[in-house]
């Protein structure tokens, strides 16, 4: 016979006087265990004892619910570890209908695994066993079998039982719920070390005159976009970005693959169209199937204000000039990673006067409250609106009104300012006539001298030619370190660039200053003959009323840029 | 950053120096190259760590280079950084000074 007694009846006989302590001393276990195994098993030890039973045991569902295992047990027959269908047996029974079971006699139950005692050789007469309930339903269920005195479990031994299963039923709840947390805890702390890796592999921001801004936000924990730059030596500055298809962790392992792939073959200077070829046979010899990665691979030339660049599948490259035209230029190669051997064309543009925007396609696919996407139109307009705003702030609003709106992939964007067409001055630097103050000077003049697209070559000779200038102002125009000031002016039209270092000492003769001879092996007098090695021209010019301008020209894309700088003194 | 040190290696005295070599404090340079040659005939100018130099410091190289050939001594240019060697060979200096990688061998 069997009593299924609903968990939310109230005790319908009288508990024993000794019952209140035994459940604040269960209760008071399971609140404190550390260790919670241990005092399951202490716990059902106790209530065993308690009840006066032969066996007890408490049995948990897996994580996948269609099982239940024997998690603690105590009696003649050890079944810890035991795995029985969730739905078979009295506890079955118990927790798919989460509610307290009585088996008067076992034998004649329908739903006694008679299988148990078979293999055991233990007999089961009687049987009690009250649901562990939790909010969202029976996690499992304890056991107890047979009176030890050979009588039969009562309405007040269902009671009892049913009392000690809640606070069990709570601290088992909160062990799963902080073994979960733990393991949350865990991925999370991963997916921050996976999203640090990533931030890692993007370049710093170059502030000051770099004419490249570029940002990333990631939909997700971790992106499946990436863009890098890189100084090439000869002055250019090389680009790209990329698109891995999907937004997972397999999209950003192969996001890390490909950057690091483009960067190594972006090192040796290739023509964008060879550069991606390369690119891509490499990412076709392993790539997962049905994955590619759209992306472009360029180098801009800051000296020419040109940019040179290959587009595998990625969005439009959009050209916007500061009077508001725009040009956009669609992907004339396929994407990366489908098939090796394919062909990657070289497209340009010319940057003086404009602004050059590459973005992922997250960036047209944000969708406002209605569904509807931004589009090339909607990122076309905001960019043209925020024409006359410095980069940072186009960048800045662009993000902002991306935002408003709902971003549903990773957003990457980079910009290529070619600032206003026409000459442009780089540098205003005044210093006193001191030797100290030439180190500033330096410095200044070599991140210039970077933004301008010099070579490293022509950013070191330059900068000493420069360095000898104002060394000589200092010691011959001013006669030796004074508190006068000399200005340095940096001024850039074309790929020409013209330095003057003004001073206000009295005018020297121009005549005096020639380079000297350098077949004689002697100590000093080599700045004139430094600047006239480095540059393409030079003048000193005196000033009406005093003060001396040593005008430098020199043209950083000349014809014979090698030969040239390797060029010794005349 | 700018450092000047000389130094005893075998029979060696080494003048170490490093950092940006300018105007301000080439006349310490000189000086200590030409102290090392006072004290030493055999003198050796080390230029790993230099990260730049101008006229002024390649002036001072080439007196102590001038003076030691006059009193018949050793001196030469040891581990040259490129920033040294892109100077040395501007002002054609590469082929006059003797550079060596090592102190001896």
């Amino acid at each position: 016979m069997t009593e299924p007694v609903a968990t939310s009846a109230r005790p319908s006989a009288s508990l024993p006087a000794d019952f209140l302590p035994i459940l604040a001393e269960v209760s008071q276990q399971l609140a404190v265990s550390v260790d919670l195994e241990r005092t399951l098993r202490d716990s059902v030890a106790f209530i065993t004892d308690y009840m006066r039973a032969e066996a007890a045991a408490v049995f948990l569902l897996e994580a996948d619910g269609s099982t239940l295992q024997c998690r603690a047990c105590v009696g003649p027959v050890d079944i810890l570890g035991l795995r029985i269908p969730a739905d078979a047996g009295i506890v079955g029974r118990a927790v798919s209908q989460n509610s307290c079971q009585m088996v008067r006699d076992a034998r004649i139950d329908p739903d006694f695994a008679a299988k148990v005692d078979a293999n055991t050789g233990f007999i089961t007469r009687s049987v009690l066993c009250a649901p562990l309930t939790t909010a969202q339903g029976a996690i499992g269920a304890i056991e107890i079998i047979n009176k030890l005195d050979g009588g039969l479990f009562d309405e007040v031994d269902r009671d009892a039982l049913r009392l000690l299963a809640a606070p069990t039923a709570l601290a088992l709840n909160i062990a799963r719920m902080a073994g979960e947390l733990l393991e949350q805890g865990r991925i999370q702390r991963e997916l921050t070390m996976a999203r640090r890796l990533q931030r890692s592999l993007l370049p710093k921001r170059r502030r000051g005159n770099f004419p490249l801004r570029a940002l990333n936000m990631p939909a997700q924990e971790i992106s499946g976009d990436f863009y890098d730059f890189f100084d090439m030596p000869d002055g250019r500055i090389a680009f790209t970005l990329g698109d891995v298809a999907g937004k997972g962790l397999d999209a950003a392992f192969l996001m890390v693959r490909c950057a690091s792939l483009l960067r190594w073959a972006g090192k040796e200077g290739l023509p964008p169209g060879c550069w991606m070829a390369r690119a891509n046979d490499e990412l076709c010899e392993a790539i997962p199937p049905g994955m590619f990665v759209c992306a472009v691979a360029g180098y801009y030339d800051p000296a020419l204000r040109t940019a040179v660049w290959a587009n595998a599948g990625f969005p439009p490259l959009l050209r916007i000039a500061k009077d508001g035209q725009v040009e956009r230029m669609p992907a004339e190669g396929p994407p990366l990673g489908i098939l090796a051997g394919m062909h990657f064309p070289e497209q340009n543009c010319d940057v003086a006067g404009a602004a050059l925007y590459m973005f992922s396609d997250g960036v047209t696919d944000v969708r406002d409250a209605s569904g509807k996407t931004l589009d090339l139109e909607g990122v076309e307009m905001a960019l043209t609106e925020y024409a006359d705003r410095s980069p940072e702030a186009r960048l800045r609003r662009l993000v902002r009104r991306l935002r408003e709106l709902r971003v549903t992939d990773d957003i990457t964007v980079m910009l290529i300012e070619g600032g206003c067409a026409g000459p442009r001055q780089w540098l205003d630097h005044q210093f006193p006539a001191r030797p100290e103050a030439l180190s500033e000077m330096r410095r200044r003049l070599g991140e210039v001298l970077l933004a301008c697209g010099a070579s490293l070559e022509q950013r070191q000779a330059l900068v000493l030619a420069l360095d000898e200038g104002a060394s000589n102002v200092i010691r011959h125009a001013y006669g030796g370190p004074c508190d006068s000031i000399i200005q340095l002016g940096v001024w850039q039209d074309g790929d020409e660039l013209r330095f003057e270092l003004h001073d206000s000492a009295p005018c020297i003769d121009p005549g005096r200053v020639r380079p000297r001879d350098l077949s004689e092996c002697r100590p000093g007098g080599l700045g004139v003959n430094i600047i006239d090695a480095t540059m393409d021209s030079w003048s000193m010019q005196p000033e009406v009323g005093g003060g001396n301008r040593l005008i430098m020209r020199k043209r950083l894309r000349a014809v014979g840029l090698a030969s040239e700088s390797n060029a010794a003194i005349e | 950053m700018k450092q000047c040190n000389t130094e005893i290696d075998g029979e060696f005295l080494v003048v170490k120096l490093a950092g940006e070599v300018d105007m301000s404090w080439s006349q310490e340079v000189r000086a200590a190259v030409l102290a090392a040659l006072k004290k030493s005939n055999k003198v050796a100018v080390h230029l790993a760590a230099v990260t730049y130099i101008d006229s002024s410091g390649i002036a001072a190289l080439v007196e102590g280079f001038q003076n030691a050939r006059g009193r018949g001594q050793t001196f030469f240019l040891l581990e040259t950084s490129s920033a040294v060697q892109a100077v040395l060979k501007l002002a054609r200096l590469d082929k006059v000074f003797a550079l060596r990688d090592r102190l001896v061998g």
